[in-house]
């Protein structure tokens, strides 16, 4: 399994792709921090972490979109299937090496909180259940992205795929006003989106924390049930 | 050391291959012939695991297909147009292929050298796949898909897209590579199955036709006699007269004037011979003569529906 996260990771440091993402990422949050600090003036982090959510629904279908596509398109899916892993290995190796890109992106983002904590005061322990939860939401992003690449042989359709089930939950979790109590309940215990927005308080609750896991599980399973089923059809 | 019984395998309704059962044995080379969309790919695919059959049983080197993971242990397969990823120098996909198969790192440096220069790789190691010509691709799959000394391969089309230097280069490697291990190889190049196969079989439309050496398949095949002949003006009486003596001679006019083919169902006639008699008693002159031999090629037509 470490082989292919392995193998994934040369893969995006040796390829524009992978560079583009990461300067258009760092330009995106860094407008977004900048706005915060200098057009608002408040020396905190709301802003960076509220916009992650968006951000990173562009970002991460970008950065998933070819792994299983490609891998179906040009038959190397049928050269990995047939060398001694499971499927499951498959999956998660991919998963591991988009999580390591996106832990080194995020991690660059530090610099933010680092600067910040020069001129004012930081909560440091928000600003740690803010970074553990957007990882997490990120892991979820990620599962959901990775299965979107499984569904078709075209990255460009992947990223649309990705995009637009990320999109439908954002907006889920933003419309939700407008919906009756009951399936308001019902978002606010689903959406790894409102969960998110819980977390950015600073409290880290199992709950939490429980969703996101159960939620990047689940579709990362599908995403193997997807790939299993394409071989017996 | 590749034993297959009744398998088979559906799309959908469609059977792709149907009640299939062979033996391969150890050291063996096989080919395995048919026409586009005989099941050749389908078949190669259960045998790696990579397509689970809808019914029947294989197993190689005796592991069953059940054992997954160890079969993909045994094999070295090399799909298709050899897919390799396209991103990575020749060296990294080699590295990530053999590491992927469990090959220690000392192993597998000499592994690669070997491989290498056992596929003619070695000016393009550190070149990226997506830069290479069709034919570099394949060998590069083809070293990949012996990175780990398997006991037996599976190779699908191995010299597609290759210029005739590269095929017979190829068909030397994959001879050396048969000299100890089990090999079974598709194709529908015919001579390139009569040059390298010990034994062969034809599949048409999932099903096994015919299995054997190239001279059992051509003495199954054979039933009729042919005989080609030119005259050098009107043969018309020289073919009256063996008409006479053979009544179920069956006369074709040939595209060249005063060319004939003359068919009888039965193999062994002795047709040339009495032509020529025939021919001296009406004082025809034959031009040419030929006795046709049945070829992998008529075998191959006739049992794949390309004779109607």
């Amino acid at each position: 399994m470490m082989v292919i996260s392995w193998k994934e990771w040369r893969v995006a440091m040796d390829t524009p792709l992978g560079y583009v993402v990461a300067v258009a990422f760092l330009l995106a949050t860094g407008f977004f921090f900048g706005n915060h600090l200098f057009l608002a003036g408040q020396a905190e982090m709301r802003g960076y972490f509220n916009v992650m959510p968006l951000l990173l629904m562009f970002f991460i279908p970008a950065m998933t979109m070819r792994m299983l596509s490609d891998e179906q398109r040009s038959g190397t899916f049928e050269l990995l299937a047939t060398m001694p892993i499971r499927t499951i290995d498959i999956v998660l190796g991919k998963f591991v090496a988009v999580m390591l890109q996106v832990s080194v992106l995020l991690a660059l983002t530090l610099f933010y909180p680092a600067t910040l904590s020069l001129i004012g005061n930081l909560d440091s322990g928000q600003l740690f259940a803010g970074y553990l939860a957007l990882w997490l939401l990120a892991a979820v992003y990620i599962a959901i992205s990775l299965y979107a690449s499984a569904l078709t042989n075209h990255a460009v359709v992947a990223y649309v795929i990705g995009f637009g089930m990320l999109f439908g939950l954002f907006i889920m979790t933003q419309a939700m006003v407008t919906f009756s109590p009951a399936s308001q309940d019902f978002i606010t215990a689903l959406s790894p989106i409102t969960h998110y927005q819980l977390m950015l308080r600073g409290v880290i609750g199992l709950d939490d924390m429980g969703l996101f896991l159960s939620a990047t599980a689940i579709f990362l399973t599908l995403t193997w049930f997807q790939l299993e089923r394409r071989r017996w059809r | 050391m590749i034993k297959a019984d009744q398998l088979c395998r559906k799309f959908g309704e469609t059977y792709a291959v149907e009640a299939l059962s062979f033996h391969v044995r150890k050291g063996e080379v096989m080919g395995l012939l048919g026409p586009n969309g005989a099941g050749k790919s389908t078949t190669m695919k259960m045998l790696t695991c990579f397509l689970p059959p809808s019914s029947g049983e294989a197993s190689i080197a005796g592991v069953s297909l059940q054992d997954s993971l160890e079969v993909r242990r045994k094999v070295g397969y090399l799909p298709e147009n050899a897919p390799s990823y396209s991103d990575l120098d020749v060296r990294s996909h080699l590295k990530f292929v053999g590491t992927m198969h469990g090959l220690q790192a000392a192993t597998l440096t000499d592994r690669i050298s070997e491989m290498g220069r056992a596929c003619g790789l070695d000016q393009v190691m550190h070149r990226r796949i997506d830069e290479l010509s069709k034919g570099f691709r394949q060998r590069v799959g083809l070293a990949a898909s012996m990175l780990h000394d398997p006991e037996c391969l599976i190779f699908d089309e191995p010299t597609t897209g290759l210029d005739p230097n590269q095929i017979v280069e190829i068909r030397h490697l994959i001879r050396r590579v048969g000299e100890k291990k089990t090999v079974l190889l598709s194709s529908h190049v015919l001579p390139e199955v009569e040059a390298v196969c010990d034994r062969m079989m034809i599949i048409d439309q999932g099903r096994l036709q015919v299995i054997g050496t190239s001279a059992e398949l051509a003495r199954q095949a054979e039933g009729e006699s042919v005989l080609n002949v030119r005259f050098k003006e009107s043969g018309e009486s020289a073919i009256r007269l063996l008409m006479q003596e053979f009544p179920g001679l069956e006369v074709k006019a040939g595209d060249i004037p005063f060319s004939y083919t003359l068919l009888h169902s039965e193999p062994d006639m002795p047709l040339a011979e009495k032509l020529f008699h025939a021919s001296v008693s009406s004082e025809s002159v034959i031009l040419e003569m030929q006795s046709k031999q049945t070829t992998l090629e008529d075998i191959f037509r006739k049992l794949t529906g390309g004779e109607k």
